[in-house]
């Protein structure tokens, strides 16, 4: 499940990117404006205020003409304006000057060339800048008769104390929206994944086997109408594999059913056979030969029937293994003398005995000689019984026939499969199937290599505990 | 040998070649089609082995089997569509001795016939053993009698009824005690399989002997099961 969190974190940083642009371009702008109208704002009270000292405050002192600065500084005219909170600058020509703090001596100096010039023409002038270490206004003006020049400083550092503030408190609106938008991309990520996330286990379920599993469909979005057409494919793939099952149940049934009504006309063929096999001698050559061929097919016939049978009750699961103690070397030698008694064994010096079922061991291994002696003549057929493998058993037949080409190996145990049609004879190719069914009702399984200098080997490997390894563990050892 | 078998098969073919094949082979053959018939012809007497089919119209052979099996030892052989399933222990829990896989060849039902009929015959063990003496045998609190072929536990007077092959293998183990016969030993002997032969008819023969002559069948007494290996009587 790596992409959810792949869109958890895309949803995230596109959400916190879009408030972050949004909060700087807003704070940027909203700074910028509210230092603007701040100093413009202070500009125009002092400008107010200037005006009115120049043209009240000042003449009411009744200053003589030509004043000198000790009238001034008699006048208290920038004690005055100090109570005000604003110092003062008195400029009475000739490099003499009335100022309220020793800050402001080299004011003159320091403000733009223009503003001294503009105040001495008679306007009102101002400029921007540090006295001391505070952010000042300075605004100049001449009073009424021309003789002084009054620059009033005003202290301006709450303008950027404020913007500051201002600073501050959008930093931290932002830093809360980031927040939120985080809180929101979660939010609704656990939204739109909460469906996915119930579809894909839907989809497990529905991979699992579990063709009854449907997605939820909980909304009328897009995901709803997608949930909605997943679960019209799945009716249809449902719908498909059932069919397809009943097809397959009826095919399997009929087999079954045919096989079982052929029984019957079979046995009596097999019978009739039998007793015309005893009396081949008595009859004149033409006949016999007929006869011989009709006793032989009978034979063929049987068999196919048979295994049909057989395999018709693995499908419908009829079959269950019967465990008893079995000593496989005994029970190969067994085999080996009954059905060929010209392949050679050696059994092993200590006894293998396990828990297994003997009918369908002799059947596996009766399958696999015949296997052999159809295909190798009988001749230098070897079975071999190997325990050393820690949890699993060999039994291995190997013949010196003419083998089986490399992308054939995986198909000789399925269902009528003769490699060699010319050299199967009889057979219905069947066995090995019927062997590799049996085989995993005992939880084993088959498999088929080439021998080292041609031929074929097949191999029976059992688990050593077969109880165990049974579907319902049912042993009904004796 | 001039036995008569009662053959009861509902299929005309195979009951036809059937009963050519046996009495060729010097039986006399008796014949019913239906279970019912079939049981009908045995009650009328003379049959000296029953050679029955499992599936049958109005009485299945079961049934027929466990009919007979009240009041008759007479060796039943049954017809077996299946050797693999539980038909073939049913069959034999239902009284059976042995049974024949349907299809089958003449020789090889004519073979199991003979092998039947021998039981009890004294030609497989008992009366025709050299070294019989006439002495009774003795296992636990039974007393076998080889030559009349009871069987009677101490203190009742009433025949235990077994069946020649249930005799045949309590005489087997009897005469062998505590010593282990491997069930491939006792086909063999009883039954007259030399080789893959069905494991499942000794068992299930012991089952019944057991039923008939232990006190408690499910923890026997006289007849030891010994995992892996096979059966022995008790000492």
């Amino acid at each position: 499940m790596r992409w959810p969190r792949g869109v958890r974190a895309r949803l995230a940083g596109a959400l916190v990117l879009l408030v972050a642009a949004t909060s700087l371009v807003l704070g940027v702008g909203a700074t910028a404006f509210v230092d603007a109208r701040l100093h413009q704002q202070a500009l125009s009270d002092a400008a107010a205020q200037a005006t009115f000292d120049l043209t009240v405050t000042v003449p009411g002192r009744q200053l003589p003409d030509e004043p000198t600065v000790d009238d001034v500084i008699r006048s208290g005219l920038t004690d005055t304006f100090r109570r005000r909170n604003v110092e003062s600058l008195i400029d009475l020509g000739a490099g003499e000057t009335v100022k309220s703090s020793d800050a402001l001596s080299d004011l003159l100096e320091r403000l733009p060339a223009d503003v001294p010039a503009r105040v001495g023409r008679g306007e009102l002038a101002y400029a921007w800048l540090d006295v001391g270490t505070a952010p000042s206004l300075v605004v100049g003006g001449l009073a009424p008769g021309g003789d002084l020049a009054v620059y009033f400083v005003r202290d301006v550092a709450e303008i950027s104390q404020a913007v500051g503030q201002l600073r501050v408190v959008l930093l931290v609106g932002a830093a809360v929206l980031i927040l939120v938008a985080l809180v929101t991309a979660r939010t609704l990520a656990r939204g739109i994944l909460a469906p996915i996330e119930e579809a894909g286990r839907t989809a497990e379920r529905i991979e699992r086997g579990d063709l009854l599993a449907r997605v939820p469909v909980t909304s009328h979005d897009e995901f709803g109408t997608w949930a909605d057409r997943f679960n019209r494919m799945t009716d249809t793939l449902a719908d498909s594999i059932r069919r397809l099952e009943v097809a397959q149940h009826q095919n399997r049934r009929f087999v079954a059913d045919v096989s079982h009504e052929l029984r019957t006309p079979v046995t009596a063929l097999v019978a009739e056979a039998s007793i015309l096999r005893e009396h081949l001698d008595a009859m004149p050559h033409d006949t016999r030969r007929t006869a011989e061929l009709l006793v032989n097919d009978t034979g063929r016939l049987r068999d196919l029937v048979e295994e049909l049978m057989e395999l018709s009750r693995f499908d419908a699961d009829a079959e269950e293994a019967v465990l008893e103690r079995v000593d496989l070397g005994k029970l190969i030698e067994t085999v080996r003398d009954a059905r060929s008694p010209k392949a050679t064994f050696q059994a092993p010096a200590k006894p293998v005995v396990i828990d297994a079922d003997p009918r369908r061991l002799e059947r596996i291994l009766g399958n696999f000689l015949d296997n052999a002696r159809e295909h190798a003549d009988d001749k230098d057929v070897q079975i071999e019984l190997d325990p050393s493998p820690p949890d699993e058993i060999v039994i291995a037949v190997t013949d010196r026939g003419p083998g089986v080409p490399e992308d054939r190996l995986e198909t000789i145990f399925d269902r009528f499969t003769k490699v060699d049609p010319s050299r199967s004879g009889g057979s219905s190719g069947l066995g090995l199937a019927i062997a590799a069914e049996h085989a995993a009702l005992m939880g084993g399984y088959l498999q088929a290599m080439d021998r080292d200098g041609g031929g074929l080997r097949i191999e029976l490997i059992l688990p050593k505990d077969v109880a165990r390894s049974l579907p319902s563990g049912d042993a009904s050892a004796t | 040998m001039d036995a008569t078998i009662l053959l009861v098969e509902d299929d005309p073919s195979i009951r036809e070649v059937t009963a050519i094949g046996l009495r060729s082979a010097g039986f006399t053959v008796e014949v019913a089609a239906d279970g019912r018939a079939g049981l009908d012809r045995y009650a009328a007497g003379g049959i000296d082995l029953v050679l029955l089919d499992v599936m049958l119209p109005r009485m299945d052979g079961l049934e027929v089997a466990r009919e007979i099996r009240r009041t008759s030892t007479v060796p039943i052989v049954m017809l077996t569509a299946r050797a693999d399933t539980i038909d073939v222990v049913v069959g034999l829990e239902a009284g059976a001795d042995d049974y024949v896989r349907k299809p089958f060849e003449v020789p090889e039902l004519v073979a199991r016939v003979r092998a039947a009929l021998r039981r009890g015959s004294g030609a497989s063990s008992g009366s025709g053993d050299p070294a019989f003496d006439g002495t009774p045998l003795r296992l636990g609190p039974l007393t076998i009698d080889l030559q009349g072929r009871r069987v009677t536990r101490d203190g009742r007077d009433q025949e235990i009824a077994l069946t020649r092959t249930e005799f045949d293998l309590l005489v087997d183990l009897a005469r062998h005690p505590g010593q282990v016969l491997g069930r491939d030993v006792l086909l063999d002997r009883i039954w007259g399989y030399d080789y893959l032969g069905d494991s499942r008819l000794v068992d299930v023969a012991i089952g019944r002997l057991r039923a008939k002559i232990e006190n408690d069948p499910s923890a026997p007494e006289l007849i030891l099961t010994v995992r892996g290996a096979g059966y022995k009587s008790a000492r």
